[in-house]
């Protein structure tokens, strides 16, 4: 979704971004708001504390919300799909192939001895 | 209970504020195959996971089904549903196939195993939110008594998609036999993703997860239409925090 944002503005994200490359990646805050997931996700209190001052003050008190409402969404479907076994339907996984490559994602489903991309399956389901 | 966000250092969408409180609500009611006191007991146990210590040796391990153990529990439920609860909750990047197989033959039905993670994921969200905001998590809610409706969907089938049976969009053209059902095919109203269809085994629990992702994240027309923006943060923002969050749990869907 991020790659299609960035075709349909015009923009060019840097993907890099989401695997922990420094700068804002060409979106404005990026560099906070991937510290604000990580913080959220993380167990550093004083440094959530921080990473949440500073984006009321940059962006503001509804930016924030939204931020935590996105890391709330994302925290918890990551866990229905891994806990469902559900695969990327093949046209994502056709137009993701080379970013998701780039980027070591497809190592997630290697690393559980599956398939990350279903046009290799050979049976059907991810094992 | 009502959910409250009076005391958050932020004012909070009042649509969020709704939505959380219909969950909430949920997890206190009578589901498809649990009641209501089991599905409170499903909700404490999530929030008990980070603090089992055999979880945390998992987590730590090259490979989490080389520990093993008996889990830091409650103590209200079996310990089936227990390591099902804790593996979703505290290690969710590196279940697999074989693990959901063995949750099955330790005796949860599939049926049951979908309504599980719809109340940990419901938990995991609100949760994940209270901290984001620097607020304590909300007290669980009181049980409320009644039976669950114990109706599985004839339309949920085993299509060798996923690990769990899901409804397909074309099988609810026809008639159908339940309301959830009905319920389900005048909301997707068509072809969707994967992603949407995950609870579907549980009709009720596919429909309610997918109200509170769109409050919290953004409508389905809303996703894609780029061209506008719908939150105070860009759609560029949202997606980079989505996939941030990912890559943090490992999740390639």
């Amino acid at each position: 979704m991020l790659r299609e944002s960035s075709n349909a503005k015009g923009e060019g994200y840097d993907l890099n971004l989401l695997t922990g490359a420094g700068g804002d990646g060409n979106i404005p805050h990026g560099a906070l708001l991937v510290s604000f997931a990580d913080a959220v996700l993380g167990t550093d209190n004083r440094r959530l504390d921080d990473v949440r001052a500073a984006i009321r003050s940059r962006m503001g008190d509804a930016a924030l919300v939204d931020a935590a409402a996105i890391v709330a969404t994302f925290n918890a479907i990551d866990r229905v799909a891994d806990s469902t076994g559900i695969p990327i339907e093949d046209a994502r996984a056709a137009s993701t192939a080379d970013i998701r490559a780039a980027l070591g994602i497809n190592q997630f489903a290697e690393a559980r001895g599956e398939i990350a991309d279903p046009r290799d399956r050979t049976d059907i389901a991810r094992r | 209970m009502k959910i409250s966000y009076a005391h958050a250092p932020v004012p909070v969408r009042d649509d969020v504020i709704a939505a959380h409180a219909v969950a909430w609500e949920r997890i206190a009611n009578p589901g498809t195959w649990f009641d209501g006191a089991t599905r409170v007991a499903i909700a404490a146990e999530t929030r008990n996971a980070p603090h089992c210590a055999l979880c945390a040796r998992r987590q730590q391990a090259l490979s989490p089904f080389g520990i093993d153990g008996r889990h830091d529990s409650l103590g209200t439920l079996p310990e089936r549903m227990v390591e099902q609860i804790h593996r979703i909750a505290t290690d969710p990047g590196r279940l697999t196939r074989k693990w959901y197989e063995q949750v099955l033959a330790s005796g949860t039905p599939e049926t049951e195993y979908v309504e599980i993670v719809g109340v940990v994921v419901t938990v995991v969200s609100l949760d994940t939110f209270c901290r984001a905001l620097g607020i304590p998590a909300h007290p669980l809610p009181a049980p409320i008594p009644g039976a669950p409706l114990r109706r599985r969907p004839a339309t949920a089938r085993q299509r060798g998609e996923a690990w769990v049976p899901m409804i397909h969009p074309k099988d609810l053209e026809g008639e159908l036999e339940t309301p959830e059902e009905r319920k389900l095919a005048k909301y997707w109203g068509g072809g969707l993703a994967n992603i949407r269809r995950a609870l579907s085994l549980v009709p009720e629990e596919a429909y309610a997860w997918f109200q509170l992702v769109e409050t919290q994240y953004l409508p389905g027309k809303a996703m894609r239409d780029f061209a506008n923006e719908y939150r105070a943060i860009t759609h560029a923002q949202i997606e980079l925090i989505a996939g941030r969050v990912s890559v943090l749990n490992q999740c390639f869907y």
